[in-house]
């Protein structure tokens, strides 16, 4: 496409999504001044490597992948400890399984306070997959573009993720009773 | 597909409640549903957790100078001055000194023009490959793999020493054109980055001269050796990058 075509088609694709870049920038860097680095950042590499998008292939998850990848070259990611394959840690999201029943389920989640709590302690990278599912509403598919996994792993981490919630709800509930 | 005897798995409740089965799988688990308390209420309590997720997420807005600064970066080209109203002798002078800077600019036009458009023609290359879904077409760790690939492919030769810097490892290569011209793309990754080394030709002119520069946050460093141009184009330490260099001109280096 003509370079001046391809300004002005990728300004109106990334115009609107910049509210949400910059706010999964900030999830995943934690700081205001980071997030907006990565964001710039990803704007830049985004706009030099648009040649190689794929009209009529998804843009929001494309450039939400190159997001991704400018935190986790970043230093903010380096601080945050989060460039960790979460397959070469299985450990850490084994759940232990409380057995809750599901009415403990529903009685737990009008506890705002604790379900902020267990989002805040739940691992980044079981965090981050749920960012893209709950907030960005973004499918499946689109998530295993962004992380670079199989939509298998996908299905498999969103699950894994809400059951940690469950287990750490229960834990919280546990320890005030 | 699940059978009456059995309840959901997790996956299959997330999925379900994601919206992410397909048409048939849906109706089958719903069916289900209609039988098994127990299911139905994990998928009620699934739904309860997706919603108060929801809710439990904050979304960070940008500060409004923030958001205007990524609206400028999206723009790069715009005009940022407002129309100024200038006098005759302020255009004569202008003139001039346009005319002048005009000269200075043609001694070196062409050797800026080549090296600006070389060096983002690579990070263009180099960003392609970290965004694209595409790997390089020869996958490998092994230089006994990855050179030999290259055989009939090139028109100049070169090689690959028996280690790297520590924490370097080579992950693969491709045939690359730079202006019309083949060239090697070997990729690296240095530490926690990706590092793309480009091979070319001497003969091949666009190949600025110097040593090293930064371009949209990427270190570009250069080497030559008798008979080829070397090119790293990476966001690793440029320090890490220098050492992979020296390890791959010290290569080709006659014994």
């Amino acid at each position: 496409m003509p370079a001046r075509n391809g300004s002005v088609l990728f300004e109106q694709l990334a115009l609107p999504l910049l509210p949400s870049l910059y706010s999964h920038a900030f999830w995943l860097s934690r700081n205001q001044e980071d997030a907006e680095d990565i964001v710039q950042e990803t704007i830049s590499k985004a706009l030099r490597a648009f040649d190689s998008f794929q009209s009529g292939t998804n843009f929001r998850a494309w450039i939400f992948r190159i997001l991704r990848n400018t935190f986790l070259t970043s230093r903010a990611a380096i601080a945050t400890s989060r460039t960790v394959f979460m397959e070469d840690h299985v450990d850490l999201f084994d759940v232990s399984d409380p057995s809750p029943t599901p009415e403990d389920h529903l009685l737990r989640l009008d506890n705002h306070a604790a379900l902020t709590e267990a989002l805040e302690r739940l691992h980044p990278q079981l965090r981050e997959v749920l960012l893209l599912c709950e907030i960005e509403e973004l499918k499946y598919k689109e998530i295993a573009v962004v992380l670079d996994i199989p939509i298998g792993t996908v299905m498999s981490r969103i699950s894994r993720a809400r059951r940690t919630l469950y287990a750490q709800l229960s834990q919280q509930v546990g320890s005030l009773l | 597909m699940i059978q009456d005897h059995q309840h959901l798995s997790y996956e299959e409740v997330s999925a379900l409640v994601d919206g992410e089965l397909i048409p048939r799988d849906a109706h089958d688990l719903e069916q289900h549903l209609a039988s098994c308390h127990s299911c139905a209420l994990s998928v009620i309590s699934a739904m309860q957790l997706k919603s108060a997720t929801k809710r439990a997420f904050k979304r960070f807005a940008p500060p409004p100078e923030v958001l205007t600064r990524f609206r400028a970066r999206l723009l790069p080209e715009t005009p940022k001055n407002p129309a100024r109203v200038y006098t005759a002798r302020s255009l004569i002078r202008g003139a001039l000194a346009a005319c002048l800077l005009l000269a200075l600019s043609l001694l070196i036009r062409r050797e800026v023009r080549q090296s600006s458009g070389l060096a983002a023609e690579l990070l263009d290359q180099h960003l392609a490959l970290l965004s694209s879904d595409s790997p390089p077409e020869v996958i490998s760790s092994d230089r006994h793999t990855v050179k030999p690939w290259f055989d009939g492919k090139l028109p100049f030769s070169f090689n690959l020493p028996d280690a790297f810097p520590s924490g370097t490892t080579l992950k693969g290569g491709d045939l690359i054109f730079l202006d019309g011209h083949p060239a090697a793309l070997l990729v690296f990754t240095v530490g926690r980055h990706q590092a793309s080394v480009f091979l070319t030709q001497r003969s091949f002119a666009g190949t600025p001269s110097v040593a090293r520069r930064t371009l949209s946050g990427f270190t570009i460093q250069y080497a030559k050796t008798q008979d080829l141009y070397l090119t790293v184009v990476s966001d690793g330490n440029p320090s890490d990058l220098a050492l992979l260099v020296s390890a791959l001109v010290a290569e080709q280096s006659p014994r």
